[in-house]
């Protein structure tokens, strides 16, 4: 079994975000980087399902400047066999189509048995390279799935769907899966593990020597959302108070229905 | 010259922190209320993440890992639980390192190894009521009887005591000899006839670690638990504790780390005469003297390691890093109560305990008196 996962570095969600002067992004300098949290669990399903199918190698995919191969050390290190870097630099600026584009152009050639990508990146959350890299290889996708078993070459996953209900879809492979909250609990890397990536191969391509592709979105600004007003504050007796926090709960939210 | 850490170490102090924020914190107040010692959390975990034996080859069950990656580890762990980081701390420095450094390959083989891979957990034994800071002072004793030694004598303050497998022993065994000469290390088993615990020491701070007596009555063990050349045993000690600074600095480092963190999430929400109490310049001084402090502790510290990992002498080193981090992490952690006003001073906020968590690590492993003793002495001796 041949396995691919993608994965992206984001920001620490934690970090205090500026804007960067180009208006279109936000300032790359004195953030945190961290392994996207969706693509987490791609990685943790990718590992089970190497360690399940004994055989085979899994590869790990990150496009984006070179502090991605932080992101790519760390998928390594939690069980990765190899790392592939498509280095850009400019990878911020890039749009959906473009991104799934260079990765196609990477693993078409490798004819994957299964590829798992996060279902979002916590940053852009366009939520479409899995789906255009899919697109882009004729391969099915199944996104948001929360499980995923394997037997045989027959693929049974279960989907979120809105609401809270869940729908079970077989697929035979090769397929591609957008890994979502839920699907498990990924590892953390142990320190032996992570002395023993050091010695994984990364292979650095860069995008500029791949074909490239035209961007069909582009960002025009980026803005913080407006200063929310005050809450609601509701006043006079108990009772009282807790008859309009029901109507309202009922009203504006689904928590009671 | 690179400050940057590698890759690796990148990655450990991210893996390390994640655990610490995910797993560690959200019982960390709750153990020292308790002052309890959760096994299973702060120390078997740490084994599954390969953290036991951070700095020992892989021949030796370790990770080999390198120093800085070790203090990275437990100023991670100590920034939410300083408890948990003087147990990984005492574990590595103070009982699997005299191991390491001392043991016969049949000694490594043994008690070494299960130390490295978290099966067992290790502690250190010198301080007795009458040898603290002088341990000179020792005289639990230690007499050879056929193929046997006999310890009789008490320790006390052993961090990991009762709850270790493994202990790192200082006794007398030639009672001819003065002071520091004549004590050797002895390598003793939880379980041992003769070996039982004494009180369990009620603390001002790092409550969720045990700190226990040990009492030895004709305990007998076998002569091949000799650590280390017989009457060398103040050398394995002082080897010992040079390696243990490290840890305790680390720890130090992060107790200023947390309590700093905490002050600026509060200081950035709590709002006095209509604004963030951080938009004050009374406040803001605050921070920076706390901020500086920190980022001097940290390259001593780092230092330190980097000296180690570069075989370079660093007892005097660790000395300083040791010295100025406790000392850093008194202050921070005194300051950070200030800016909370009287919240900081409620268990509701974790500024309170970590205050008490910072003030120890100015007396563990060799007191500030001691630390500025060993830097003055070293200088003045050029």
């Amino acid at each position: 079994m041949k396995i691919l996962v993608c994965i992206k570095q984001v920001p620490d969600l934690e970090s205090r975000f500026k804007i960067a002067a180009s208006g279109t992004w936000y300032a790359a300098e004195d953030l945190a980087w961290r392994l996207n949290e969706y693509d987490e669990y791609a990685v943790e399903e990718a590992v089970r399902l190497r360690e399940a199918s004994g055989e085979g190698e899994l590869v790990v995919l990150s496009l984006g400047p070179e502090r991605a191969g932080e992101a790519i050390r760390k998928a390594l290190a939690m069980g990765a066999d190899r790392g592939v870097h498509l280095l850009d630099p400019l990878s911020h600026d890039k749009d959906p189509r473009q991104i799934a584009g260079a990765i196609a152009e990477y693993a078409r050639g490798e004819k994957f048995d299964v590829i798992f990508t996060g279902l979002q990146s916590q940053d852009r959350g366009s939520a479409q390279v899995g789906l255009l890299l899919a697109g882009l290889l004729a391969l099915p996708a199944v996104t948001t799935i929360v499980a995923f078993s394997h037997e045989a070459g027959l693929v049974t996953v279960r989907r979120e769907l809105e609401g809270g209900a869940r729908a079970v879809v077989k697929v035979r492979l090769p397929a591609l899966f957008t890994c979502q909250l839920g699907l498990n609990t990924p590892r953390y890397p142990t320190l032996p593990n992570i002395m023993k990536a050091k010695k994984k191969e990364v292979r650095t391509i860069a995008v500029t020597d791949l074909p490239q592709v035209a961007a069909l979105v582009r960002t025009e600004k980026l803005a913080f959302p407006d200063k929310r007003g005050a809450g609601v504050v509701l006043e006079g007796a108990t009772s009282e108070v807790a008859d309009r926090l029901i109507a309202i709960l009922k009203e504006k939210t689904t928590v009671l229905k | 010259m690179d400050f940057r850490l590698n890759p690796e170490q990148s990655l450990i102090r991210q893996t390390v922190r994640d655990f610490a924020e995910r797993e560690l914190a959200p019982t960390a107040a709750l153990r020292d209320e308790e002052e309890r010692f959760d096994r299973a959390l702060m120390f078997d975990r740490l084994a599954e993440l390969g953290l036991t034996g951070i700095i020992f080859p892989e021949s030796c069950g370790g990770a080999g890992a390198d120093y800085l990656s070790y203090v990275l580890t437990v100023e991670e762990l100590s920034k939410v639980c300083a408890s948990t980081g003087v147990t990984l701390s005492a574990h590595i420095s103070l009982a699997a390192n005299p191991l390491y450094l001392f043991g016969t390959p049949a000694q490594q083989e043994r008690f070494l190894l299960p130390l490295a891979r978290g099966e067992r957990l290790g502690a250190f034994a010198l301080t007795e009521t009458a040898a603290g800071s002088d341990a000179g002072g020792t005289r639990t004793s230690a007499v050879t009887d056929g193929d046997h030694w006999v310890l009789n004598g008490n320790k006390i303050f052993t961090t990991n005591g009762g709850e270790a497998e493994t202990y790192i022993v200082f006794a007398r065994s030639d009672k001819a000899a003065e002071k520091h000469h004549g004590i050797s290390a002895f390598i003793v088993e939880k379980g041992t006839p003769g070996f039982t615990f004494g009180r369990k020491e009620r603390k001002l701070g790092i409550r969720s670690s045990p700190t226990l007596e040990l009492i030895f009555n004709d305990c007998r063990i076998p002569r091949g638990h000799l650590l280390g050349p017989p009457g060398e045993g103040f050398m394995v000690a002082m080897k010992t504790l040079e390696g243990g600074r490290i840890g305790i600095a680390a720890q130090a480092l992060g107790i200023a780390q947390g309590a700093f963190a905490a002050a600026l999430t509060y200081a950035r929400e709590r709002e006095q005469f209509g604004r963030p109490i951080a938009t004050f310049e009374a406040i803001q001084f605050k921070f920076a003297d706390m901020a500086l402090q920190i980022e001097a502790a940290r390259l001593l510290v780092y230092q330190a390691a980097w000296r180690a990992d570069a075989g370079l002498p660093y007892g005097q080193e660790s000395a300083m890093a040791k010295l100025f981090a406790s000392e850093t992490a008194v202050r921070v952690a005194n300051e950070a109560v200030q800016i909370h006003g009287g919240y900081g001073y409620l268990r509701d906020y974790p500024v309170e305990r970590m205050l008490r968590d910072a003030r120890i690590t100015e007396i563990y492993e060799g007191t500030s008196e001691i630390q500025r003793l060993i830097i003055g002495g070293a200088v003045v001796k050029g």
